[in-house]
């Protein structure tokens, strides 16, 4: 072999090797062992330039070069393998850290922002909804964004420090949880009660117009309906029918795991319309809305004009509750309908996996 | 197709985990003679078990935390090499990890001749 042009090939490769262990290093962390295993990785790199060219019988052309370059890796992809291992919370730590960020972000964070912070942005918005609901939904982006920034931070936190102090989880095999029973089917005794109070709901309710003090008590001698009940009044008999015909269909198709959870959930959505509704047109026009009047008997009658507010005021507060208390209901069934759903995908493949062997 | 191509994903992965535990061994036994890097590397390569270096020099250097092995840098062929060789206990952990894989060796004959009457 020529020697000249062996000494070229020895240049550019010595030049080469530099110029990739410099991108290797770039992307090492800054350890007492940076050097050590850079030097190692150029060791090696020469030794099979070396190797190659003894194949070859001559010095080596670039584009070879680059070749075993090319093969060895990328440089930040050779820098990942040969550093340390890098993670912010490791497979011991990790299924806390992800059931605490479901807990805080879903059940905490959310939850917080639908009844708290947005009635309360809708309040200070002077009751502009859009305004209300996109200022509610920034800052709950944000809030979302910050907290799982803290709990991370502080599981990473506890990751090193717990690596360091050798500290272990303690638990014990006889107080883990009983195993739950798998695929309850609908339960028959709560879809009998359901039928039979749906049934004296129905009844109650048809019963109203002609019998108002079962609704009004003994105050149905100076008080009767006023406009927003008349107005909904149909609306929620129909519910109420809904709601039997629902349990019904439960008791009589028991085999439709599905009809449950997704009837009740589309339930609550309808009475959360109809409750909005109720809610927005007493904001908007409280006199020309009030659930309950007085009687024409004692319309003039001021003693009674306090009682009426009293007590139109108290609807208005359960009417409030109850959006409330549907609202959390319809999330519960939101995610036990879309539990069922996962559970019933996850069976199929089974079912399919067990078919394909 | 998708499914050729899972399967093939898994038995690669399924591969290297068999591996993992099976380099350790055949790296702690190449060392019984002193190498440095890229011998070892060529040798494993030339025995059939091909290793990169960005496996190889990050298991060296656990395994000399652990104290499995020693290395010291050496000027040959005037170039500055690592050179690796068993220490006393690493000498013992392969003995055991020896036993330990004919051990698994005979279990997994055995099951395999049982599986196969």
């Amino acid at each position: 072999m020529n020697t000249s042009s062996r000494d070229s090939s020895t240049r550019n490769s010595t030049e080469l090797i530099d110029r990739y262990l410099q991108a290797v290093r770039f992307w090492l962390p800054r350890t007492h062992r940076q050097d050590d295993l850079i030097a190692e990785l150029g060791e090696d790199l020469r030794s099979q330039f070396e190797d190659k060219e003894e194949e070859l019988g001559r010095g080596l052309e670039r584009p070879e070069m680059a070749a075993i370059l090319k093969r060895c890796g990328s440089p930040m992809m050779v820098a990942g393998r040969l550093g340390p291992q890098r993670h912010l919370i490791g497979p011991a730590l990790f299924p806390i850290y992800e059931f605490v960020l479901k807990m805080v972000l879903l059940w905490i964070l959310v939850p917080v922002f639908i009844f708290i912070v947005g009635p309360a942005n809708l309040v200070e918005g002077g009751g502009n909804w859009p305004m209300a609901i996109l200022k509610t939904f920034g800052d709950l982006w944000s809030g979302l964004f910050i907290a799982a920034g803290i709990i991370t931070l502080v599981f990473a936190i506890i990751e090193r420090t717990s690596a360091h102090l050798g500290t272990e989880i303690k638990w014990d095999p006889l107080k883990l949880p009983p195993v739950r029973k798998q695929d309850r089917k609908p339960s028959r005794l709560k879809a009998v009660c359901e039928f039979g109070f749906g049934c004296f709901g129905l009844v109650w309710l048809l019963l109203l117009p002609h019998y108002p003090f079962l609704i009004l008590g003994p105050a149905a001698a100076f008080l009767k309906a006023g406009p927003m009940l008349h107005n909904f009044y149909l609306p929620f008999v129909l519910l109420s029918t809904a709601g039997l015909l629902r349990s019904g269909i439960t008791l009589a198709r028991p085999q439709w795991t599905w009809f449950p959870p997704l009837s009740e959930l589309v339930n609550s959505a309808l009475l959360l319309i109809v409750l909005h509704s109720m809610i927005q047109a007493i904001t908007r026009s409280p006199s020309a809305y009030p659930f309950v009047v007085l009687q024409d008997a004692v319309r003039d009658s001021p003693r009674y004009f306090k009682l009426v507010a009293i007590v139109n005021v108290s609807i208005l507060a359960s009417v409030a509750f109850t959006w409330l208390g549907v609202c959390i209901a319809a999330i519960v069934q939101t995610w036990a309908f879309l539990r069922y759903l996962r559970k019933r995908i996850s069976n199929r493949e089974q079912i399919a996996s067990l078919g394909a062997q | 197709m998708a499914n050729g191509t899972d399967n093939s994903e898994l038995l690669e992965n399924l591969k290297l985990e068999l591996r993992r535990g099976c380099l350790i061994v055949a790296v702690l036994a190449q060392l019984r003679a002193e190498q440095y890097g890229y011998t070892l590397r060529k040798a494993l390569a030339d025995d059939g078990l091909a290793i990169d270096e960005g496996t190889l020099y990050p298991l060296l250097r656990r395994l000399e935390t652990q104290g499995l092995l020693v290395s010291q840098w050496r000027e040959e062929d005037k170039r500055n090499k690592r050179f690796y060789r068993l220490s006393p206990a690493g000498a013992l952990i392969l003995k055991q990890l020896l036993e330990e894989w004919e051990s698994i060796n005979a279990s997994l004959n055995k099951i395999l001749q049982e599986a196969s009457l």
